[in-house]
């Protein structure tokens, strides 16, 4: 914990953390200094003036509380009179050559320069000259699409680029009130991080041609994801809703803060990634080409599985913990062999060393940490073994060529838990869906191995199970959540403080010696 | 009146090549200046009481001091040659006329602070003043006077001279810097100060040529030599630019302290065509203006400026005769400081644009007495809310004439009734 130090606001003191600027230290303790272009991943830059303060120790009137170090004993003014009349000042310069398009713009909802409005101007306008009027609705490359109206200049979108990808795609060109962010002729936004320019940005200037107009952010409904798009696991809200008589479906992913883990963004192939959680699901049972109901295609399943004398079974890499505990024990239970052989989901040398992981899976500490092997050649020989394949929503289409597949279940029935209908369903004797990433809950170990939770965020109307409920209805000694949660306490000493659903926010870091198991 | 300190040469033909300069005392000092301790050489200028003359007049000796010791950093010094405010012209006939005094007070100053990377940022549009001076330092490296060993001494300094591309604000330190680290010129927010934290993250000095051009003669003549000019708080001479609507206009070297209108009436022969003072600005457009009246007791120096509540500003005097329609001119004015905003703060960026807009409505006639108190009010709302004070540099004059010309503006308010007028007082 960073040390405290005692400080006041408004004649009031308030315990605060040291070394932060002002606006973090005292907006910790619920005190907000308006501001558009400081941001914490981007430091302070100064240009905005909206955080003007005074404090009384004899040094100038006014500072930008973003520049300014929390002191012991500071005494700062936000609600004197002097300085509202600054906040409504500033607000005042901020909108003269703003178009209200708040009705249609798609920032509405979640826009500074409306929030800070209402706080601190809430005046009709003095303005009765011409407005300057600059470009709308600019390509800017990434999917990204510029308003230039709209833009307060605060250049976080800049220092993004600059600082964060060190792209250096965007720049502030011309002076005064014609100032205008750009990129070089021909040279758009280009690189794999660019989305979180539109959650920066304070205003409805950078807006997501994926999401703009879908919804009113109002609308959404929130919940904590982990993305399963690699290793890395980075934190992200789920942002969802059921429109009347339609299915429960996501609208965007947005970065969720984890100093530990992501920081405060996310790729955005992670964050395209919500897409598949809409798309091409597997919504129904089936045997053969036979639709069957959840039931009889359980039933089925257990037929298989009894007259079957050898079972190789396989299971996804972005199984959660409680997944594959469950399906070790149902493995264990019917002297199946099990395997997490999942070459096909590393890209190797995609990898950026910042989040982008080459492993484009979620879990694959989990397999190392309950000794699940991953070696293709083991597992090849145990399916050539095997009259029965359970596959786990391990999309074996990614380690295989279709042909090779085919090769290789040559003698096998496949029975195949998946969230998706893809290639591999048509090759299954049976299919059975089951819930994506984003349908139910449960934890991961990213590759830096710091276990992390994630909790159920969309209600799909065909309501499909998890892989830990499939397991135990098909007869895992595991039976509730709460059992694969004491099961894993085996295998990671740090649980033993923690519930299933208490693990801490910002994740559990694992021991050495907890981790030694990772085997990729 | 006149007292030729920094102007000593400019009479002279050919004193900016190094053969003449020299003949006439050109880097005489360098032996002095070498067998002084760096320390003694920046006490020696704070006796002095040397001033900034870029326009905030800060002692230049106590910026030094304010170098930190002993950072394992190059410490850099940047001469201000950007001279951008109108109706200032004294730096570029330094850089014409005499341009070695500037390279001396270079090798003085830098020797002071243990400099051996010294820039000159000039002003782009300067180009006959680029030419001269990079002859002078050619000359001077070829002659030894800058370089590895100066003057035969274990001293290493190198000059280069940095071309702005023309902006206004690239005469704000900060923004300078910025310009010549390649940057887009605009001013960084402070602290840290460029003392601190300036050049490439190193220490680094700025200076304007005329503070930089004033050292040979006081290390050569001593502090005391140079105190015997001015008044006690601010000492020594002042190039003055005088212009606008005066029967000589020009540029004189003069002792600070003098009069200012002795000095329009003797040295510039007074208001043009016997026509009626209307004002005077007294140190570059950014300074307010003042009226013949409080002009009267308005001596030129920093003490009697600020105690007249306007600024000794760069010593550029403006004379305004009784036929200058102030509402035009401050149009002028905004319209300038509104172009040269660098765009970064909102006060600056938008404030000014809204102001230059009224002014115009104004002009046009379609102006209301809302309109002249709102302009005056957004001078107030705008300044020292932002990063430099160039948005200050345009509000602090308007002010000025908005509140010493009210008339003026009220004149161009068709509704102006005398009971509208009323209203606003
Ligand atoms: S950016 Fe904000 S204030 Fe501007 S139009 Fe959009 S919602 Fe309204
Ligand atoms: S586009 Fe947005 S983030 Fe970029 S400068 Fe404008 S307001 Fe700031
Ligand atoms: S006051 Fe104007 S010129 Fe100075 S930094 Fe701000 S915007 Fe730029
Ligand atoms: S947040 Fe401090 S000036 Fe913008």
């Amino acid at each position: 914990m960073a040390d405290k130090i005692k400080l006041f606001v408004n004649g009031v003191e308030v315990e605060v953390e040291a070394g932060k600027n002002l606006i973090d230290a005292i907006g910790a303790v619920g005190i907000e200094i308006p501001h558009f272009c400081y941001h914490p991943a981007l430091g302070s830059d100064g240009n905005c003036r909206m955080c003007l303060v005074g404090i009384e120790d004899g040094r100038p009137p006014l500072v930008p509380a973003c520049k300014t170090p929390a002191q012991a004993g500071m005494k700062v003014l936000l609600d004197a009179a002097h300085i509202k009349k600054i906040q409504h000042d500033v607000m005042e310069l901020e909108l003269i050559n703003h178009p209200i398009d708040c009705p249609i713009c798609d920032q509405a909802g979640e826009c500074k320069l409306q929030d800070f409005y209402m706080s601190y101007d809430k005046q009709p306008s003095r303005m009765t000259v011409a407005q300057v009027k600059k470009g709308k609705k600019l390509d800017y490359g990434c999917g990204i699409v510029h308003d230039q109206e709209r833009c307060v200049l605060c250049a976080r979108c800049v220092r993004f680029c600059r600082q964060i990808t060190k792209t250096g795609e965007l720049g502030i060109v011309n002076r005064s009130d014609a100032a205008q962010v750009e990129f070089f002729p021909g040279r758009p936004i280009n690189n794999r991080y660019a989305q979180n320019i539109v959650d920066l940005c304070p205003v409805g200037a950078m807006t997501s041609a994926d999401f703009r107009f879908k919804q009113r952010v109002w609308f959404l409904k929130r919940a904590k994801g982990i993305c399963h798009g690699c290793a890395k696991g980075c934190n992200i809200t789920i942002e969802h809703n059921r429109e009347k008589y339609q299915e429960d479906r996501i609208y965007r992913f947005l970065p969720r803060l984890n100093p530990q883990v992501n920081g405060y963004f996310i790729c955005d192939k992670g964050r395209y990634s919500y897409h598949k959680e809409n798309e091409g699901r597997l919504t129904v049972a089936r045997q053969g080409s036979q639709v069957r109901n959840q039931a009889d295609a359980l039933a089925a399943c257990n037929q298989e599985i009894s007259r079957s004398p050898k079972i190789a079974m396989i299971l996804s890499p972005n199984c959660s913990l409680e997944e594959m505990v469950a399906v070790k024990s149902l493995a264990e239970k019917l002297g199946a062999t099990l395997s997490g052989f999942s070459d096909g989901y590393i890209s190797a040398g995609d990898g950026d060393g910042y989040l982008i992981q080459d492993d484009k899976s979620a879990n694959r500490a989990g397999l190392g940490i309950l000794g699940i092997n991953s070696n293709r050649a083991v597992f090849e020989k145990d399916l050539g073994e095997a009259q029965l394949l359970v596959n786990f929503n391990n999309d074996l289409t990614r380690s295989y060529t279709e042909p090779e597949l085919r090769a290789l279940l040559k003698d096998t029935k496949m029975i195949l838990a998946a969230s998706h209908d893809d290639g591999l369903a048509a090759m299954a004797a049976i299919a059975i869906p089951i819930a994506a990433a984003s349908e139910y809950s449960g934890s991961l170990v990213n590759c830096d191995n710091i276990l992390q939770s994630f909790t159920k965020a969309v209600s799909k109307n065909h309501d499909p199970v998890d892989i830990g409920t499939l397991a135990a209805q098909l007869g895992s000694p595991l039976q509730t959540r709460a059992e694969q949660f004491s099961e894993l306490r085996k295998y990671l000493s740090v649980l033993k403080n923690f519930e299933a659903d208490t693990l801490p926010a910002e994740g559990l870091k694992l021991t050495d010696n907890e981790a030694t198991h990772v085997t990729a | 009146m006149e007292v030729k300190i920094l102007s000593a040469k400019f009479h002279i033909d050919n004193a900016n090549t190094l053969a003449v300069a020299i003949s006439h005392g050109a880097y005489s000092t360098l032996d002095k200046l070498f067998a002084m301790q760096p320390a003694e050489v920046i006490e020696e200028v704070k006796k002095s009481g040397l001033r900034g003359r870029g326009g905030a007049g800060f002692p230049a000796g106590m910026k030094w001091g304010f170098l930190p010791k002993n950072t394992g950093k190059p410490v850099y010094l940047a001469v201000n040659s950007d001279e951008s405010e109108p109706a200032t012209f004294k730096d570029r006939y330094i850089l014409v006329k005499d341009p070695h005094m500037l390279i001396e007070g270079i090798i003085i100053c830098s020797y002071a602070i243990d400099c051996h990377d010294a820039y000159i940022y000039i002003r782009g549009e300067y180009t006959t003043q680029v030419k001269i001076l990079q002859a002078a330092i050619d000359e001077a490296y070829a002659a030894g006077y800058l370089g590895a060993s100066i003057a035969g001494r274990d001293f290493k300094l190198d000059v280069t001279i940095h071309r702005g591309a023309g902006a206004y604000i690239c005469g704000e330190e900060t923004a300078l810097l910025e310009s010549i680290e390649g940057q887009k010129g605009q001013p960084r927010s402070k602290p840290p100060f460029p003392a601190v934290a300036g050049l490439y993250g190193c220490p680094t000095i700025i200076n304007n040529v005329q503070t930089i051009a004033s050292l040979p003669f006081i290390i050569t003549n001593g502090a005391d030599a140079y105190k015997a000019h001015g008044t006690e708080k601010s000492p020594g001479t002042h190039l003055f630019g005088i212009s606008g609507h005066v029967e000589k206009p020009g540029m004189y070297e003069l002792p600070l302290g003098l009069p200012i209108l002795e000095v329009i009436d003797k040295m510039a022969g007074g208001v043009w065509k016997g026509r009626k003072l209307k004002g005077i600005i007294p140190g570059g457009s950014s300074t307010p203006v003042l009226l013949p009246e409080e002009a009267k007791d308005v001596t030129l120096d920093y003490e009697s400026m600020a105690a007249h509540k306007t600024m000794f500003g760069s010593g550029g005097i403006v004379v305004l005769d009784e036929t200058v329609d102030i509402v035009q001119l401050v149009e002028n004015l905004i319209s300038f400081y509104h172009h040269e905003s660098c765009g970064q703060c909102t006060p600056c960026r938008e404030g000014l644009g809204w102001m230059l807009k009224i002014v115009q409505k104004i002009l046009r006639g379609e102006g209301v007495i809302e309109d002249v108190l709102l302009l005056r009010e957004l001078c107030d709302n705008i300044e020292m809310k932002t990063v430099c004070v160039l948005s200050a540099a345009c509000t602090m004059p308007v002010r000025s004439y908005l509140d010493k010309f009210r008339q003026e503006f009220l004149a161009y308010v068709p509704t102006a009734s005398p009971a509208a007028q009323e209203k606003q007082e």
